[in-house]
């Protein structure tokens, strides 16, 4: 069926073009085939996206509720406080320590795994990739479709976690045994739930790299792509090799849970005051933390590297000029993601680590520090000499770049060992990861949705609704994550349901009232982006092919492109960016010789 | 218990008071690092406004489709890279090697502490002057022996066992032994910059000096000193009281003990108290940290996280030997009277 067609080399392929494919079929499909349990990389793209900003929008709000108490601590939460489950709340509608620990855990695995990379990855790559590089669909489209209908179910399961009698995870999103093991709470079903994730992941992992590699249509070499496609290439190849020693890791913690097994479970444990003689012991807490962050480490850049992409493309566009740098951009990501995999012990520098591996960490830390530096400084020089335009798209790709650049500067001290000891497990750290996946990625994001929603729906979104989004956002996201360096210095950890408990820190717990209005408004922020989303898609401007006037091979397309994509398969004649080239009239050259005015 | 106002005006506003040997170094290292961090970005931000504006679409301006030449960019490129080997050849892989790999060696008379965690408490063992830790036991935990220890044990008699209390003495290198009970926690003593995970199934060791400076302070112009990195300045003296009354010749007192804030309320008000002292003759004064000093928990390990805390004094090596002494005598006479 479909699969056997997208495997064709176009260079061959004598079909007419001039109508849309049906595969075979030679009728309509019903509505649930082209909606629901589609293979079009389309409809799976625009399944991903909507199910990731709901998710999105789910942890956002459990941070709402965690942040009322940071800043009120010991009051009843208001209008919803007796509504929450007695695994959550008091009585009287107060947080209590464990909905505290199990919203915690949740907002952080809700954002990274179902929100972020499902967007960033299944939502964004899934809809662009095919069409940035000439092809009609993915090279596995039934793949395609499983990876999306595993990871819905897969989402699922952690959320209903939240109805059992002892709700949700809680022991971080991190889940370290032994505390994971032995807590209440729904631990089972988040190992459950990563798994099937990370099974999402590795299928899509495995389509996006044999379709990069082997559908890129005549003229598109590799260095010849779009900076998007090149990170997305990366991304996967880091979603394939990572996920698995986690997915292992789930395997043997629900074990340890569920089997009385002793994988990460060592002898003589006493958990309040009751020997814990089920286990054999053995195990090693610490296995888990390697197992842990051998995935997570890479798995930060797969939360970075696809927002890199879609700044990039905004920035090209927009600053009518050929990006600063390419080859550059290209091996300093190549080079980010291998070292990638050799870092991930600088989140365990204080457990008990000797000199020899702390040096290695911290030696290879810095050295990624580098590639992130020239991609930050390939986007800022391609600035100059440029042409700018303030799009909406545009305003998140620019605020993004000194966010960006504060959340990597921040890292500094964290991948340093000796000023790590002051600052692990504070807000700075928190402060640090939330400058670049915050305002970082998900200001990329929405960069992105600006820039390829009239490809998807054929209509543009509202500019003033889009301005008024960024201008809020913007302000509000830094109220929230700015004072959580200074609270950090100060020496306030994290995870801490009531901060005022510990007074070394309280001269920056002021601060946290800050913070929590910050977050508030910035929710309030997101509706103007709410009605911009759907109204625009049923009511705003049409458009062509072609309204940003880019250059890349999506925008050959119509808008929104039939099953199959082109019209007439493209040819490539040039660079992805080929703006303001002199000696022409219009200025931009589009990559496919058909789009050429 | 020190309230909330009370000990936001102790603590001051950036990075906690620093009373270990080792943590100074810490401190530097943050401080040449975040002005770098500041360098770097408002370089980069500088360049970043004048392009926004410079470079704006408007009528008659077009872009330029040739790239920059890259000079500049390489040699901030080169520079950051050579900041970064600099840093961590010079500031910071020493400083930790410092920390790890000099344990304190016999000759240097080591205070051996076992540290218990669990949820959501911390238990300290003293060995006692025997220097030999009693045998401890699961099965001996009760109510009042929270660490198990086995009383028929000779070397047991002179341990000492508190719980969410720890006394430690200055000027004299401490090992702390860490283990944890059931889940991973982490002993943090934000004010000696010492962070250690306790991690179920291992016995981690950590050492560090507090700096005697914390209870003794020469009297001199350093005292008064408004901002120095890390050396005795009135920034760091303010955060501490006399641990005795300090009278000048004709008897009145100069600085009362334990009293708040009687070394001044600014550097000018301490150089009153520091004439005073110098006119009656003293070369050092005998100080004690007046904040609370908190061992608190930087790892998750359960709903009431937050809770796990100890509170840390210090004493001068004399002072935490006579309190040691005073403390195995009580313990075995409450021992004899329970028979």
């Amino acid at each position: 069926m479909s699969g056997a067609h997208a495997t064709d080399s176009h260079a061959g392929h004598d079909h007419g073009h001039g109508h849309s494919h049906d595969h075979g079929h030679g009728h309509e499909l019903p509505f649930w085939r082209k909606y629901i349990f589609s293979v079009d990389h389309k409809v799976i793209g625009v399944q991903y996206t909507i199910t990731s900003l709901l998710f999105l929008l789910f942890g956002f709000a459990l941070m709402w509720v965690m942040r009322f108490q940071l800043a009120y601590p010991g009051q009843p939460i208001p209008i919803i406080g007796k509504m929450l489950g007695a695994s959550l709340v008091d009585s009287s509608g107060i947080l209590i320590g464990n909905g505290y620990n199990a919203f915690g855990a949740m907002h952080g695995t809700i954002m990274v795994f179902l929100g972020i990379v499902p967007l960033a990855v299944g939502g964004f790559g899934n809809y662009v990739l095919p069409l940035q590089i000439g092809a009609p669909d993915m090279a596995f489209p039934r793949l395609n479709m499983a990876s999306y209908w595993v990871y819905l179910p897969g989402g699922l399961i952690m959320l209903a976690s939240f109805f059992t009698r002892d709700g949700a995870a809680q022991s971080g999103w991190t889940s370290y045994p032994p505390l994971s093991v032995v807590n209440i709470g729904g631990q089972t079903w988040w190992l459950i739930g990563m798994v099937f994730l990370i099974t999402s992941s590795l299928l899509g992992s495995v389509n996006f790299i044999v379709t990069t590699v082997q559908l890129r249509v005549k003229g598109l070499s590799f260095f010849r792509l779009p900076f998007f496609v090149w990170a997305q290439l990366v991304t996967s190849f880091l979603l394939l090799l990572a996920f698995p020693p986690l997915e292992a890791a789930a395997v043997m913690q629900l074990m340890d849970r569920v089997a009385g097994t002793s994988f990460f479970m060592p002898g003589g444990l006493i958990v309040t005051d009751v020997v814990q003689n089920q286990y054999s012991g053995g195990g090693s807490p610490v296995l888990w933390q390697h197992l842990f962050w051998f995935l997570a480490h890479p798995e930060v850049y797969v939360l970075i590297l696809p927002g890199l992409g879609i700044i990039a493309e905004v920035i090209a566009n927009n600053t009518r000029k050929p990006l600063w740098g390419y080859k550059a951009l290209v091996h300093s990501a190549i080079f980010l993601g291998f070292m990638s995999f050799i870092v991930w012990a600088h989140h365990m520098f204080m457990t008990g680590m000797g000199t020899t591996l702390s040096t290695f960490f911290q030696f290879t830390t810095m050295v990624i520090s580098v590639p992130s530096v020239i991609i930050l400084t390939c986007f800022i020089i391609s600035l100059w000499g440029a042409s700018i335009r303030y799009t909406v798209p545009m305003l998140f790709a620019l605020s993004f770049l000194p966010m960006f650049a504060i959340g990597g500067l921040t890292g500094l001290p964290l991948g340093l060992t000796a000023s790590d000891i002051h600052l692990h497990d504070t807000y700075y750290v928190i402060g640090h990861f939330h400058y670049v996946v915050a305002p970082g990625t998900i200001f990329a994001m929405f960069a992105g949705i600006y820039y390829w929603f009239p490809k998807v729906t054929g209509r543009k979104m509202s500019d003033l609704l889009g301005k008024i989004h960024w201008f809020f956002s913007f302000i509000f996201i830094n109220g929230v994550f700015m004072p959580m360096f200074f609270q950090g210095m100060a020496g306030i950890l994290r995870r801490q349901y009531d901060q005022s408990y510990q007074l070394h820190g309280a001269s920056a717990q002021g601060l946290s009232m800050m913070a929590s209005w910050s977050a508030w408004c910035l929710g309030l922020a997101q509706i103007p982006f709410i009605i911009n989303f759907f109204y625009s898609a049923f009511a705003g401007k049409k458009v062509g092919k072609n309204p940003w006037e880019a250059t890349t091979l999506e925008w050959s397309a119509p808008s929104p492109p039939p099953h199959g994509n082109f019209d007439a398969v493209p040819v490539v004649q040039c660079g992805p960016y080929e703006y303001s080239v002199p000696g022409r009239k219009s200025d931009y050259l589009p990559q496919n010789i058909a789009m050429e005015a | 218990m020190m309230l909330l106002a009370d000990a936001v005006s102790h603590y001051g506003n950036w990075l906690p008071p620093q009373l270990s040997t080792h943590g100074d170094k810490i401190d530097q290292l943050i401080f040449v690092l975040h002005v770098f961090m500041a360098a770097l970005f408002f370089g980069w931000g500088v360049y970043f406004v004048y392009c926004l504006v410079k470079f704006r679409a408007r009528s008659g301006h077009s872009a330029t489709y040739e790239p920059v030449k890259g000079g500049a960019s390489k040699m901030v490129e080169i520079a950051v890279i050579v900041f970064e080997l600099i840093v961590l050849f010079a500031l910071s892989m020493p400083v930790w090697a410092d920390y790890k790999n000099k344990p304190p060696t016999e000759a240097e008379n080591p205070l051996t502490v076992h540290v218990h965690s669990k949820q959501f408490e911390w238990q300290f063992h003293y060995c006692g002057p025997d220097g030999v830790f009693g045998r401890t036991d699961p099965k001996f935990i009760s109510t009042s022996n929270f660490i198990g220890l086995d009383e028929d044990d000779p070397h047991a008699k002179d341990d000492l066992q508190f719980v969410n209390d720890c006394h430690l003495p200055t000027g004299r290198p401490i090992r702390m032994e860490i283990f944890a009970r059931d889940v991973i926690h982490s002993l943090s003593i934000p004010t000696m910059r010492v962070k250690q995970d306790a991690i179920p199934g291992m016995r981690i060791p950590i050492w560090f000096t507090i700096n005697k400076d914390a209870t003794t302070a020469k009297v001199s112009e350093q005292m008064v000193q408004t901002f120095s990195l890390g050396r005795i300045s009135w920034y760091r003296i303010r955060h501490h009281v006399a641990a005795q009354d300090y009278k000048n010749k004709a008897g009145d007192i100069i600085l009362a003990k334990d009293k708040d804030g009687a070394l001044g309320s600014n550097a000018a008000a301490g150089k009153e108290i520091l004439q005073k002292l110098r006119d009656a003759g003293f070369t050092e004064i005998s100080l004690r940290p007046s904040n609370p000093l908190e061992i608190v928990c930087a790892q998750l390990c359960g709903n009431n996280h937050y809770t796990m805390k100890a509170q840390l004094k210090t004493h001068t090596a004399d002072e935490f030997e006579a309190w040691q002494a005073e403390e195995i005598k009580k313990k075995n006479t409450e021992l004899e009277i329970e028979f």
